[in-house]
Parts: structure tokens; C-alpha cells; sequence
């Protein structure tokens, strides 16, 4: 049987989160707040919080959306995910798929993919940088059989809609994002070097061979399984690759 | 450092807000003589905060204000938090570590607000345990802020003042004695805010706390959106007066002002500590 104080934080949660209005005969109110009105004043607060953690990850959805309506996506997002975490920003990391699920929002089928770059940016902000190896430590060591191992600090995100221009555009327009702007697949590449988050576009084939090597693929293998990479095109993701800090080491 | 503000003198500080960094990693001059951070901006991040709170600590004595404990959560603290919070202890060398004496929900529905204790001897004993385990955990002693509160508990059976004496006095932590949440508790709840400061010995209390609350109509609601109104400033005085030796702290969260407005709110809590410390002489 519970304790006293647990039987009473339990109803406490209860209250706010699922909104037990029972609760409230066990408390007198403040000021000239009924009881009822005072622990309304923690219930208001919860999914305020909430949206206020949504909003600060994903704004550029919200941008997208407007107030109205990413403030009513967020009320209908709240109550069906709870926070565990005693950190905030980590709420809504499957708030792209519920934005892919809501059938009012069909209208911008590439929401939960500017959602996954935001959360993936989130990811990566807060990340240490990788501790890659120098440019020309990578070009000596790697060899054809050679796998490449690559810092926590990268992502490769495959998206359904082309959203990576979307996310960087200014704040401040809010130009109509017509079909063609968003319509097609994109691949991305992110990574973190010097406290900074970088994205590259990438052509299908340079994703194919980055997803190869990403997943442990030795370099020649990698290499040969993605289709419509020429010589020109594996230097330049080379040099970008070394550039970029994101190979951490070299296996042969 | 352990606890014990380094230095002598008005000891004013103020919140380290991410609308400030650039700013303060220009290194400027200032009368702010500390800054207090939130722990859990700076727990699971090796990105740019952490680099302008250790930019910053090079300069100023930091204290870490967490807000996330729950040391009187019946199910105590979740898992993984006390070891995080003792790493970036361990990097930052704060001058002391505080959080609130509350709890913050459930270890599966996190409420993330500082959800007011009934004021009972079964509370006064969970709050102890779970000092006890911070305190253990961190190696280092804490202090406990009060909340703000917009309710009672009907099972309460001493003041706020009693259980938050009792509380410091049985778990061997500090106090960290928030001005502004006083008065707004003192408003909601219709007793003298003078009193609750009265019956708090000088020697628990190790840091005041300055905000500013948002009269509602029907109730103070403790917002940290202004500055600290003018009642607030009077208590501060008698504050001051009663606890000469701990640091203050301007908390502003919402709606933070430029530098300069929050910077000129730190000089006029330390003039007037320079006032109630001239009467002390």
C-alpha cells in the first residue's frame, strides 16, 4: 500500500497530466483561486512546457506552420506522449511521424521530414565534436580494403521530401512553398566540426557509397556498389569527407 | 569550492542565459560578480553552451541551479541524472550546487515544474533521504530553494517556514532562500512574509534569490518575466539585513532584458546590501 505522500504525488501527476479533478479536495487554493482553480494553474503549465520544448527543436515547422495551427498540432501531440526525461529538449523525437500521421496536415507531406532534420540538428548541436583524423592522415591510411569509422557527431539522413532548403531559408520569408520546392527525395549528410553543424546535399550514388562505408562497407566494395560514381565524383567526396572531420579512423 | 562563496562584500549575481553569450564570451567588464546556471542546460550537452559556461567560469565564481532533483519525489531521482549532474559538477567547480525543495513528478510523466511537498514529518523524512543521496552521489553539499506555490495540502501540519527549517536542519543542507517566492507564497497563502524570513536562522542560509512574479488577479504568479517589484525589494532589505553573508542572485527567465537591465537590477541589490550592511555597522 502506498505511502501517504506517494498516494498524494501520484494523484498530483494524475491531476495535471490526465486531469483528475478529484485531486483537488485534498488541496485549499491560493490567492482567490478555488481548489480546483490552483491545481488548474499546474495543469495549464504542463502542456505549455511541452510545447514550448517542441517549439524551441522544431522551428522551423512551426515557421512553416504558423502559430494557429502549430499550436494546435501541438495540443493534439501533448497528451499522447508523455515526458520521462528530466530534460526537456529531449521531447518530440517522434514528433515527425505524428506530423506524417495527421490527415490535416496532408496538405505538406514534408513536415516530418524538416522535423527529422530538426531533431537530427538538435542531435548534433549538443554533441562533441568528432575527433577526426587529419586530412592527410586519412588520405595516407586509407587503402582500397580499408573500412573507415566515422564520429558520433554525423548523420546520414535519407528524406522522402527535399526539405534542406526549406530549413535553411531566412526566418524571415515566408514565401509560399509550392510542390516543386519540396517534391522529390533527398539525402543529407550532417556533421560537426568545430562547435558547428554542417549539411551537405548528397547525389544518390554519393549517399549510396557513404551509406556503405557508414555501415562498415570496406572502401573498394563500398564504392563499387553505388551506381554513377566517377573518379571526379569520389574525389570531391573525399575531399569533402576529410575536410569535414567526420572519419574518425581508418580499419584496413 | 564547497558551499562558501569566494570573496567578500555585495556578492551579486545573475542567471546565465543563452541570450547573453555573445556578450559574455567577449569577456566584459561588469559588476555581476557570479553567474548561476541551470544545470540541465548544460548536463547533456558538449556543444556551445557548455563552452560559454566554462568561457565564463575562467573569470566567475558559477553556481549550478538545477530543477530537476525531485529530492522529494517519492520515487527519487531518475536514473542517470545524480551521475550527469555530478560530471559537470566535476568540469564547472561550482561554488555550490542548489535545486528546489519540491518534486517534479513522476519518474514516467515528468510534469517539469517544482510541484509544491504537504508540509509533514513523512516529507521532511523523504526530502532528507533524498538529500542524503545527492550528497553522497555529488561529494559535495547542496542547498534547497523555496517554491513558489499557488495551493496548499489539507494534510499539512506546520508552516512552509517550519518545513523548510526542519528539512535543512535533519538532511545537513543548506538553504537557499528565494526573496520574490516567499512574498508570492506569502501573498497567496495570507501569512506575513516578514515572519518567514524571521524564523529562518542566518546560519542555513547560503544563497537569497531576487525575481520578479506576475500579479494574475486572482493570485502572484511566480514568473521570473520582470524585474523584482517593489514590495520584493523591500523584503530584500530586511533580507539583507538578516543574512549578510550569503550571495544574491537576480533570476530573470522569461522575457530576458539586454545585458545592461539585467546588469543594472544586480547594482541596486548590491547598493542596497551595501545600505542594510551600513545599518549593521
Amino acid at each position: 500500500m502506498p505511502s501517504g505522500l506517494e498516494a498524494l504525488q501520484r494523484r498530483f501527476v494524475a491531476a495535471i497530466v490526465e486531469g483528475d479533478e478529484a485531486f483537488a479536495a485534498e488541496v485549499t487554493g491560493g490567492g482567490k483561486l478555488t481548489p480546483a482553480g490552483a491545481v488548474g494553474v499546474y495543469r495549464r503549465a504542463y502542456p505549455a512546457r511541452l510545447t514550448e520544448a517542441l517549439g524551441e527543436t522544431f522551428e522551423r515547422v512551426w515557421r512553416v506552420l504558423g502559430d494557429e495551427d502549430f499550436f494546435a498540432t501541438c495540443a493534439a501531440f501533448v497528451p499522447t506522449r508523455r515526458s520521462a526525461s528530466y530534460n526537456l529538449s529531449d521531447y518530440g523525437r517522434d514528433f515527425p511521424e505524428f506530423l506524417e500521421s495527421r490527415a490535416e496536415l496532408a496538405h505538406a507531406p514534408f513536415l516530418g521530414d524538416l522535423a527529422r532534420l530538426e531533431w537530427t540538428f538538435k542531435e548534433l548541436f549538443h554533441a562533441a565534436d568528432n575527433a577526426g583524423l587529419p586530412a592527410a592522415e586519412l588520405a595516407r591510411s586509407a587503402s582500397s580494403g580499408c573500412r573507415l569509422v566515422f564520429g558520433e557527431a554525423t548523420a546520414l539522413l535519407a528524406l522522402g521530401h527535399r526539405v534542406h532548403a526549406i530549413w535553411r531559408r531566412d526566418l524571415a520569408d515566408d514565401s509560399p512553398l509550392e510542390p516543386e520546392v519540396w517534391r522529390g527525395r533527398e539525402d543529407l549528410f550532417l556533421h560537426k566540426k568545430d562547435g558547428l553543424v554542417y549539411s551537405r546535399p548528397l547525389t544518390p550514388s554519393e549517399a549510396a557509397a557513404l551509406a556503405a562505408l557508414r555501415a562498415g562497407r570496406p572502401l573498394d566494395e563500398a564504392l563499387a556498389g553505388a551506381e554513377g560514381l566517377d573518379a571526379g565524383t569520389v574525389s570531391s567526396l573525399f575531399h569533402d569527407l576529410a575536410e569535414s572531420g567526420a572519419v574518425i579512423a581508418v580499419r584496413t | 569550492m564547497s558551499g562558501t562563496f569566494p570573496g567578500r562584500g555585495p556578492a551579486v549575481g545573475v542567471g546565465l542565459r543563452s541570450v547573453h553569450y555573445p556578450h559574455l564570451v567577449t569577456r566584459p567588464k561588469t559588476a555581476v560578480r557570479w553567474f548561476e546556471a541551470i544545470s540541465e542546460n548544460y548536463m547533456d550537452t558538449e556543444g556551445r553552451p557548455l563552452e560559454v559556461l566554462l568561457t565564463v567560469r575562467r573569470d566567475y565564481p558559477v553556481a549550478l541551479h538545477g530543477v530537476s532533483l525531485s529530492v522529494g519525489g517519492v520515487e527519487g531521482p531518475r536514473p542517470g541524472y545524480l551521475e550527469r549532474l555530478k560530471r559537470l559538477a566535476d568540469r564547472v567547480d561550482p561554488w555550490i550546487v542548489t535545486d528546489h525543495l519540491c518534486f517534479t513528478g513522476a519518474h514516467a510523466s515528468n510534469a517539469h515544474d517544482l510541484l509544491p511537498l504537504p508540509y509533514t514529518e513523512e516529507a521532511v523524512e523523504r526530502v532528507s533521504d533524498g538529500v542524503a543521496r545527492a550528497q553522497d552521489a555529488l561529494r559535495r553539499p547542496i542547498a534547497l530553494e523555496n517554491v513558489s506555490s499557488y495551493l496548499t495540502y489539507r494534510e499539512s501540519t506546520m508552516t512552509e517556514w517550519e518545513f523548510l527549517v526542519a528539512v535543512a536542519r535533519r538532511a545537513g543542507c543548506g538553504i537557499l532562500l528565494d526573496v520574490n517566492n516567499a512574498f508570492v507564497s506569502a501573498s497567496n497563502h495570507g501569512f506575513a512574509a516578514e515572519d518567514y524570513l524571521d524564523a529562518v536562522p542566518p546560519e542555513l542560509v547560503k544563497q537569497l534569490h531576487l525575481g520578479g512574479y506576475t500579479d494574475m488577479g486572482d493570485f502572484l504568479f511566480d514568473t521570473h518575466s520582470r524585474a523584482p517589484t517593489e514590495p520584493v525589494w523591500a523584503l530584500f532589505r530586511r533580507a539583507a539585513a538578516r543574512f549578510p553573508a550569503a550571495p544574491v542572485l537576480v533570476e530573470w527567465d522569461e522575457e530576458v532584458p539586454a545585458w545592461p537591465e539585467l546588469e543594472a537590477q544586480a547594482v541596486k541589490a548590491a547598493a542596497l546590501w551595501e545600505e542594510a550592511d551600513a545599518l549593521r555597522a
